[in-house]
């Protein structure tokens, strides 16, 4: 799920940027330093969307490094169990497949994939139906359901289930080709 | 004529269902025995079904209840959307407008007391079932403790554990990105590389001797159970839900059109719609609705037929005390007639098989119903007029004239009401006579009203 959110974060300056340019320094450092990091907290950090307030300054002794307090409005992705996710395979087995939602890694285990599917080995190892209309391999976009999360400090990887209602393969590579 | 019924009996299964051990306590509350008030949710819920909208007070006073408990229970409904609640601002004049609807709907709540005419602004609340949305919450109540135990069962959304047969090492899907070996298809072990084994196929394989499967199992077999059970316990209800499903669920709209539609109807004074919203509400429960207390319990585990029959029994042979009859006393007089007569025409047409038992039920209560419409005659003139000059009070808006035409409608559309009526009348006049008598007193009081009406308005 997606979150605007205010976060707050200590950033520290080298001397050399203290001058007219300070602020936009600060905040294309911001950027730089926060987009794409994922917090266990708040998820990923997908975009900062504004600099709310930028706090004063402090010097550090002996290194001339200032620190400022900044707030900033960004947009989070925090994935959650029972949420809905689309999804594209990046990778299948034997014991399941693993699929990616922008900077979540999901893995959907066998005992999760409806029961009519089989994996079939090969080239390009794929699950497919008996009737060999659905197909899933890699490049597949699949609509699953999370249902467990582990949230590390730098990380989120989730499992996901396919076996439910509405869930599965929306596109086939396969087919579309 | 049955719109209602087979709602209502759904209603009271779910109650008995679901809601028999909601315990509503306060806080400060101790557990005392005599604190406890399990089951007061399905006696709200049972009285609900008796009636339409109603004055939560009015409806505490029925139950001898305290209003703040009443209210508690209710706000629990409306939470688990059983329940509509509205809650307006009103002077006396406004709540006597409401008793006059209840009145003219037969809701069988006394009318405006005197005391009620001190009354300055006050906010009430009203409350109703929105039977069309207990369908589907009922519905989706089951549908979901059905879906939880069979993913349970499927050991859906668990999340898979393997393990390593050489060094017995556990993991959980949550490894799986480090598991991943880029040889073959399998997981493997990160410190022996040994080929992983989902647990799950080892319980499948009957390896047990671990603690853990056994608990498993046995967690298992209680889920299978618990599964079966609700098969089991939830049949009568799961028919039910079946059986009310191609049926247009009885709608009473909002307070106010509801309010409108039913004084608009009886001062209007077409017959037809009188009927038409009459039918809409409650069977022969309405009419007494302090009397038909205990003919519920009957009504779950019998056939539905039989539990009409044995309730109405118990109702009607209970001697009268006079009381009793100036409680119920609101236009009973005619539905007495034209409700009892369309039930017992419906059993003996129905249900061929239990015609025997019910034919000497019957003719006691053909007995008692005698009796209790004679005393109640007694009382008609004077509640006529009664109830007359209440209406002269209140007659309604052109609006509530669209509103109850749109119901009655509906009503002859979907239900086959007219038809119904057209069967039914025939025998009630043929039987008894009185019954006949009982019609033509009513068409004669509707004429009046709507005498009354234009008169007015010219
Ligand atoms: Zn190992």
């Amino acid at each position: 799920m997606f979150f605007h959110i205010v976060l707050e974060r200590n950033m520290q300056l080298h001397p050399r940027h203290f001058g007219p340019h300070l602020r936009d320094k600060l905040v294309s450092k911001l950027i730089k330093d926060v987009e794409g990091t994922c917090s266990g907290r708040h998820g990923f950090v997908v975009a900062i969307t504004g600099v709310e307030d930028i706090g004063k300054g402090l010097i550090r002794e002996g290194t001339g490094y200032v620190t400022f307090p900044v707030k900033y409005q960004c947009v989070v992705f925090r994935p959650f169990k029972g949420e809905i996710l689309e999804a594209v395979v990046t990778m299948v087995n034997k014991m399941g497949f693993f699929a990616e939602a922008g900077p979540v890694q999901i893995f959907v285990s066998n005992h999760l994939i409806p029961d009519d599917m089989e994996f079939q080995s090969g080239d390009v190892p794929n699950y497919t139906t008996s009737d060999g209309s659905v197909k899933i391999q890699k490049e597949s976009e699949v609509r699953l359901k999370i249902i467990g999360t582990r949230v590390d400090a730098t990380e989120i990887f989730c499992i996901g289930t396919i076996k439910d209602d509405f869930l599965g393969v929306i596109s086939d590579p396969g087919a579309a080709v | 004529m049955n719109s209602i019924e087979p709602f209502n009996r759904l209603v009271r299964l779910a109650a008995r269902a679901f809601y028999d051990d909601v315990s509503m306590k306060g806080d400060n509350q101790p557990k005392t025995s005599r604190g406890d008030n399990r089951g007061m949710a399905v006696v709200v819920l049972d009285a609900l079904t008796r009636r339409q909208w109603v004055r939560e007070e009015d409806l505490a006073k029925a139950l001898k209840l305290h209003s703040k408990q009443l209210r508690r229970i209710l706000r629990f409904f409306e939470e688990e959307k059983l329940v509509t609640r509205d809650h307006r601002k009103e002077s006396a004049k406004n709540a006597k407008a409401h008793n006059a609807a209840a009145a003219a709907a037969n809701d069988g709540q006394p009318v405006a007391k005197e005391g009620e005419e001190k009354v300055k602004m006050h906010t009430h609340s009203y409350c109703c079932l929105d039977y069309a949305q207990i369908c589907d919450v009922v519905r989706y109540r089951i549908h979901r403790m059905k879906k939880k135990l069979k993913d349970e069962l499927d050991s859906r959304n668990t999340i898979q554990h393997y393990i390593c047969p050489s060094c017995n090492k556990r993991y959980s899907a949550f490894d799986a990105l480090q598991l991943v070996s880029y040889t073959d298809e399998y997981f493997h072990c990160e410190t022996c590389n040994g080929e992983l084994v989902a647990e799950s196929d080892k319980l499948a394989s009957e390896e047990m001797g671990d603690g853990d499967d056994n608990v498993r199992k046995r967690r298992r077999e209680k889920l299978k159970d618990m599964q079966q059970r609700i098969e089991e316990q939830l049949k009568p209800l799961v028919a039910q839900l079946d059986r009310v499903k191609n049926l247009p669920a009885p709608e009473f709209g909002s307070l106010q059109t509801w309010e409108r539609a039913n004084i608009g109807a009886f001062a209007i004074g077409d017959p037809a719609a009188a009927d038409s919203s009459r039918n809409s509400q409650g069977q022969y429960g309405t009419p007494m609705p302090f009397i038909g207390e205990t003919k519920v319990e009957v009504v779950i585990d019998g056939v539905k037929e039989e539990g009409a029959e044995s309730g109405k029994n118990g109702s009607e042979l209970k001697v009268l005390p006079p009381w009793m009859i100036k409680d119920g006393m609101n236009l009973t007089k005619e539905q007495r007639g034209e409700k009892i007569e369309p039930q017992k025409l419906e059993i003996s047409e129905a249900k061929d098989d239990k015609k025997q038992d019910s034919k000497d039920d019957q003719s006691v209560q053909e007995e008692y119903i005698k009796a209790y419409y004679e005393a109640l005659r007694k009382k008609q003139e004077e509640e006529e007029a009664k109830r007359r000059m209440q209406q002269e009070g209140k007659i309604s808006v052109p609006d509530s004239q669209t509103e109850r035409q749109v119901g009655k409608k509906y009503k002859r559309d979907d239900d086959d009401e007219g038809i119904e009526w057209e069967e039914h009348q025939p025998t009630g006049n043929a039987t008894e006579t009185y019954k006949l008598a009982d019609l033509n007193a009513e068409a004669q009081e509707s004429g009046d009203e709507e005498d009354d009406n234009e008169w007015e308005e010219g």
